[in-house]
């Protein structure tokens, strides 16, 4: 049994669909907004692949969002919309049984961060504003989903910084499999800060970007109408000293196990998989997100992840073809995906 | 779908597996003065120890189970896939207490939980994890043990439960017991509270294989009442049940053997009863029910595990031991066809384990003749 996604939500700097997500990565340049005047503290760039314009107040409303910080807004909007675009209205009936699955690197460097320095700069005895404390756990974002739209099945939050999307994915993908839920919505959450700003500038990893992707993964037999794509495993591994062949036999693993050969593999999308060139035909399309939307860490196997349905939407030529969502991490972590997808509904998949 | 227990190796204070069955079937009681801690102290006089009083005594009895359970399934962890969960209560908390006491720490971190232990008796077993989920671990890592085996994580999972006693839960438990008891009453009008046991269980999983193996294991339902600390809920309790029932794909009319979680409490074995009666009501007779704290007291991380150990026995041989330490039914329990005094032939084909743990952790499993 496998899992299908019918639904997407999205919130990037390149866009609210995973079409733009796809358009951005095909341009191949970095999307870039003015951030100069977002902050009160120094940045170490002007311009940096950040959402512009994300109004949590017009999007979410009044109530409940004055405290919101922006990670856990970014996800909650995505969750709402991924919801409405696969057409599931959570009710009394189905509420316990739909949840939430999200990646996150940290939660929000920026809450932790400054209520950790509040407790330190404030007069005895450290009075810290109590209202912002949930903020600074890291399960905020998918628990704060699961409260707006009443969902009371799983709810989980794996960390795993550029892994965290995939890792999120299988989590999902087995809570599905084995029976905990019948639905899931399942993603990967990033805000740009400038603590997140420094932390990419300060490793070299920059520029840091921010988005929020969230799918909702549901059970094949369930009803699975309009189901943009399956996934058909998720493997994991960990290969600090040769990192490249740890990928590989991450890939070979997850092929093997969705029943799928190497040489079937049309598209992979994912950043720095060029360890993966022996596994996967050369001609093979590939969806790199980094160039185009910067280190958007565990939004980043989410955002890859849509762009490859996007690709898959607009050509019905490579309907129900395999294709691969790969991740690495530097310290070596290694996770990839195999996930065939649909141009329109998936009615004529079975 | 379901999967298959191969193999499964007990440590009771009656000893191994099959002397446990036999004290058992002879309504034996395990209760004993208490060793290792100073009654007065704690407020406790009595538990049901094994007679082993060294150190990491969790982890030993647990690594003989190991070896007798690979050995009897035959499965070698250096040729195929084998995961370890272990589930417990207590861990080796008794260690930290003895380091506290003496002021000095004589062992690694990691003797704390179980790795070192499962590893050392099972060279090449890919990966141990230790779960604490109070007094229903064992449930829960028989669940996830089944996951590992039907998505093809894993080839066969060693799914342990282990625990001994520690001086700081002992002293909980005389505090809150309104006078000291000296042997667990499960389901009894006198019922005096709960002692704890020294047990350890392993089990061997490994993918459905009809007619081979000690029993299916049909599977495991899992709740979380997310409501009191420590009183039992009976719709949380409800959930477990029903997801298990649905898992297994069995009808309560189906069940024919509960082994109750039955600790001798007051909350427990009432809230526990009238969900069974609910269950099963409907069902003519209903299922025959047993319980085995009071012969070999709460085994808390191994408790569940260890019902399922006695189940598989019960599956296997058709008799069905009788409940220990129950002489005058509680009137709530009046519905329920309690074993009670001998053993029983019965032939049950499909039994059904409660497991249920402070913080509302609830776990039930489902299990079937091979």
């Amino acid at each position: 049994m496998s899992g299908v996604v019918t639904g997407c939500g999205v919130v990037s700097a390149a866009g609210d669909c995973v079409a733009d997500v796809l358009a951005a990565i095909r341009a191949g340049t970095g999307v870039r907004s003015d951030v100069r005047d977002r902050f009160a503290e120094p940045l170490p760039e002007a311009e940096a692949p950040a959402i512009a314009g994300f109004d949590v107040r017009g999007l979410l409303g009044r109530k409940g969002t004055s405290f919101l910080d922006r990670a856990t807004a970014l996800a909650m909007v995505a969750c709402g919309r991924a919801l409405a675009d696969g057409d599931l209205t959570p009710d009394d009936d189905n509420r316990h049984r739909i949840g939430v699955v999200l990646g996150t690197t940290t939660g929000s460097l920026k809450s932790t961060m400054d209520f950790s320095r509040e407790t330190l700069v404030q007069d005895k005895p450290y009075l810290v504003n109590p209202v912002l404390f949930p903020n600074t756990v890291m399960n905020c974002a998918a628990g704060q989903a699961a409260i707006r739209y009443g969902l009371r099945g799983v709810n989980a939050t794996v960390a795993g910084g550029p892994l965290a999307f995939l890792y999120a994915l299988r989590y999902a993908l087995n809570a599905i499999r084995r029976g905990y839920a019948d639905a899931l919505l399942v993603g990967g959450v990033e805000e740009y800060t400038p603590n997140t700003a420094w932390a990419a500038r300060l490793t070299d990893a920059g520029p840091a970007g921010e988005a929020s992707a969230v799918y909702l993964l549901r059970r094949r037999d369930a009803e699975a109408a309009g189901a943009r794509a399956e996934v058909l495993s998720v493997a994991t591994g960990f290969a600090p000293d040769s990192t490249d062949a740890g990928l590989a036999g991450c890939a070979r693993r997850a092929l093997a196990a969705a029943d799928v050969r190497a040489a079937d593999v049309w598209a992979l999308a994912g950043d720095d998989s060029d360890g993966l060139s022996d596994v996967v035909p050369a001609a093979v399309e590939r969806l790199p997100v980094r160039p185009a939307l910067g280190d958007c860490q565990a939004a980043a196997g989410a955002l890859a992840f849509g762009a490859l349905l996007a690709r898959h939407a607009e050509e019905p030529g490579a309907a129900g073809r395999p294709a691969l969502v790969t991740a690495r991490s530097r310290d070596g972590g290694v996770a990839a995906a195999v996930v065939r997808g649909w141009a329109g509904g998936g009615d004529d998949h079975r | 779908m379901a999967a298959t227990i191969t193999a499964s190796a007990v440590r009771t204070c009656f000893g191994d597996g099959p002397a446990t069955w036999d004290a058992l079937l002879r309504g034996d009681c395990g209760a004993a003065p208490m060793r290792r801690v100073d009654p007065r102290r704690v407020g406790v006089s009595h538990g049901y120890p094994i007679a082993d009083d060294r150190p990491f005594g969790p982890g030993r009895w647990l690594a003989d189970c190991v070896t007798e359970a690979l050995a009897a399934a035959g499965v070698d962890p250096l040729r195929r896939r084998v995961v370890s969960l272990v589930g417990t209560g207590l861990r080796e908390s008794a260690e930290v207490e003895r380091a506290a006491l003496a002021g000095r720490v004589d062992f690694p971190a990691e003797r704390l939980h179980f790795g070192p232990a499962v590893t050392g008796a099972a060279p090449g077993v890919d990966r141990v994890v230790t779960l604490a989920n109070a007094c229903s671990a064992g449930g829960h890592a028989l669940a996830l043990a089944q996951d590992l085996v039907e998505t093809g994580e894993a080839d066969a999972v060693l799914v342990g439960g282990t625990d001994g006693s520690t001086a700081s839960m002992l002293a909980m438990i005389g505090r809150v017991a309104a006078r000291p008891t000296e042997r667990i009453r499960p389901f009894d009008a006198d019922r005096t509270g709960v002692l704890l046991g020294d047990g350890a269980v392993v089990l061997v999983v490994e993918a459905d294989r009809p007619g081979a193996g000690l029993a299916r294991l049909l599977g495991t339902g899992l709740s979380c009442d997310a409501g009191h600390e420590t009183a039992p809920d009976r719709d949380g309790i409800l959930r477990a049940v029903h997801d298990a029932h649905r898992r297994a794909g069995r009808r309560p009319e189906q069940v024919d053997l509960v082994l109750a979680h039955g600790t001798g409490t007051a909350l427990n074995d009432e809230t526990e009863a009238r969900v069974l009666a609910e269950v099963f009501a409907g069902c003519a007779p209903g299922p025959l029910v047993t319980a085995l704290k009071g012969a070999v007291g709460h085994t808390s991380g191994g408790s569940a595990l260890l019902s399922v150990a006695v189940a598989i026995e019960a599956l296997r041989t058709g008799q069905v031991p009788p409940v220990v330490g129950l002489s005058r039914l509680a009137s709530e329990a009046a519905g329920l066809r309690l074993v009670r005094d001998r053993a029983v032939a019965a032939a049950p084909r499909v039994a059904q384990v409660d497991a249920f743990g402070f913080g509302g952790l609830n776990a039930v499993t489902l299990l079937e003749a091979s």
